[in-house]
């Protein structure tokens, strides 16, 4: 356990000294929040949209600041493997799951930090812009992305097990653009419905996002939270798993 | 018991054989040089030695532990600083010497502690507070080989430990290699031959994956008819390659 926290906390060190883990992870999602928040105040309210209000905005964004956590577990996984670090670590005491958790573990805490700062700067938002955001709502949205959070990391380790550090950042982008429109952080697609919905609905990326509104909204109804929950967190438990027996096999593999 | 002891050691990389089948003993507490040109095979050597690499045939044993059934067992007691200087950039030294001691598991103030005496044998505590990414390539040199022993490991792999380096920083650590002499076993790999002359108490040289010529500095002069271990080299590769 000692050897997982000292990676964990190496990792953690790594990540904040990169001043663009900033940019991505904690200032690119505020940053969203304004703008998005500047845009509904644009929209007349004869239009009846609501999808850029905060209360239904603050939990797309929240998910859509975990794939930037997934990019960043993806490129210290990839950089890693380039700079042989990994296989200084190879000759040590540690052993292969200790690696995984050490990389999944830091991001998962960077994630609720993330989440923390995007639901308290939306609930400064919701206060100054008059539109009802409860303290339990926002409590339950974060314990409801923790799962997506899994996710993402899961692709991350994934992806950066995989790939090199100049394809991994490529690819992340594809699953972030991918998350965000598919995701409906932007736009509705149960009112769209048709087959733009049918295709979200194929994806975890909805589900996160419908959780954590509904979490946000404190409807705990089994179509809105439950099943979507249930969905995200299967989805979440089949990527991690895949994630670290593709690492393991990575592991054998340098070492063949 | 010998800190190392190979039989008929063999790796082979589809149609390429990059170690051939080598027998080599290396004596408790002495600095072993494997000296040879690129690609020789010294790497891959140092790699299946420290478990990083299956050995396709033949066997090694580390302080009497297998390389093929023991891996856990050897990994406790070996250290190394590959040739690539592999630190944690956005850690400092100091951060860097305390992750690689945590990781040897060691805890509580012996992390402090075993940081303080590593960082005096290599003088870097002039840097410790320094970002190791910011470092020159000498002073990374050197806290890569301090990485590599905090662990108090009873053998210590250094492959091409002074590659890249000018002069006088190739001089500088060659007095750091100098102080751990006697402390724990020492395997080195290089293809300076001064730095082997100056170091080694046994040189094995090794061309296209075999060990063509083992001993002390004059055994080799000796067994080659030439003076200085340059000229030595020479004789023996060409000998080796048929010329």
């Amino acid at each position: 356990m000692s050897r997982i926290i000292a990676f964990t906390t190496r990792n953690i060190k790594e990540m904040l000294r990169d001043p663009l883990s900033y940019i991505f992870c904690l200032g690119f999602p505020i940053v969203m929040l304004l703008v998005m928040t500047l845009v509904n105040s644009s929209i007349p309210p004869e239009a009846n949209m609501t999808v850029f209000r905060i209360d239904n905005l603050c939990g797309g964004i929240a998910m859509f600041g975990l794939t930037f956590v997934m990019l960043f577990t993806a490129l210290s996984v990839s950089k890693d493997r380039t700079c042989a670090f990994l296989v200084r670590m190879y000759a040590t005491p540690m052993t292969s799951s200790d690696f995984s958790l050490g990389y999944l573990l830091p991001m998962l805490i960077i994630s609720v930090v993330q989440m923390f700062i995007t639901f308290t700067a939306s609930f400064v938002i919701s206060l100054m812009t008059g539109v009802s955001l409860s303290i339990p709502g926002i409590l339950l949205s974060i314990v409801t992305l923790i799962p997506a959070a899994v996710f993402f990391t899961g692709i991350g380790l994934l992806f950066g097990t995989l790939f090199s550090d100049k394809a991994a950042p490529g690819l992340c982008s594809v699953v972030i653009s991918l998350g965000s429109f598919l995701g409906c952080v932007f736009f509705d697609a149960d009112s769209t419905g048709g087959i733009m919905l049918t295709v979200c609905k194929c994806l975890p990326f909805y589900y996160c996002t419908k959780a954590a509104r509904s979490a946000a909204a404190l409807d705990l109804s089994a179509e809105n939270l439950l099943i979507p929950l249930l969905i995200v967190c299967v989805s979440a438990a089949v990527i991690t798993a895949l994630a670290i027996v593709v690492f393991n096999s990575r592991m054998k593999a340098d070492l063949a | 018991m010998k800190a190392i002891e190979t039989r008929k050691l063999t790796k082979k990389y589809k149609d390429k054989t990059a170690v051939n089948g080598i027998d080599l003993e290396v004596e408790e507490g002495e600095l072993f040089a494997l000296l040879g040109v690129n690609g020789a095979g010294k790497t891959t050597t140092v790699r299946m030695l420290t478990c990083l690499s299956e050995p396709t045939d033949g066997e090694g044993y580390v302080k009497g532990h297998s390389i093929k059934n023991e891996k856990s067992a050897v990994k406790r007691i070996v250290g190394i600083s590959p040739q690539d200087t592999a630190v944690a950039g956005n850690l400092t030294v100091r951060e860097n010497l305390e992750f690689m001691a945590k990781v040897y598991g060691f805890t509580g103030n012996r992390v402090k502690g075993r940081a303080d005496e590593i960082s005096e044998v290599f003088g870097l505590g002039e840097v410790e507070n320094s970002r190791a990414k910011t470092l020159s390539g000498g002073w990374k040199r050197k806290l890569s080989i301090a990485m590599a022993i905090i662990g108090e490991p009873e053998l210590l792999f250094l492959d091409e430990p002074t590659l890249g380096l000018d002069v006088l920083a190739r001089r500088e650590l060659w007095k750091s290699i100098s102080g751990l002499k006697g402390k724990m076993t020492i395997v080195l790999t290089t293809h300076y031959m001064e730095e082997a002359e100056e170091l080694a108490d046994h040189i094995a040289i090794m061309i296209n994956g075999n060990i063509e010529a083992y001993g002390t500095l004059h055994e080799i002069e000796e067994a080659a008819g030439k003076q200085g271990l340059e000229n030595a080299f020479v004789e023996i590769a060409e000998r080796s390659m048929g010329k």
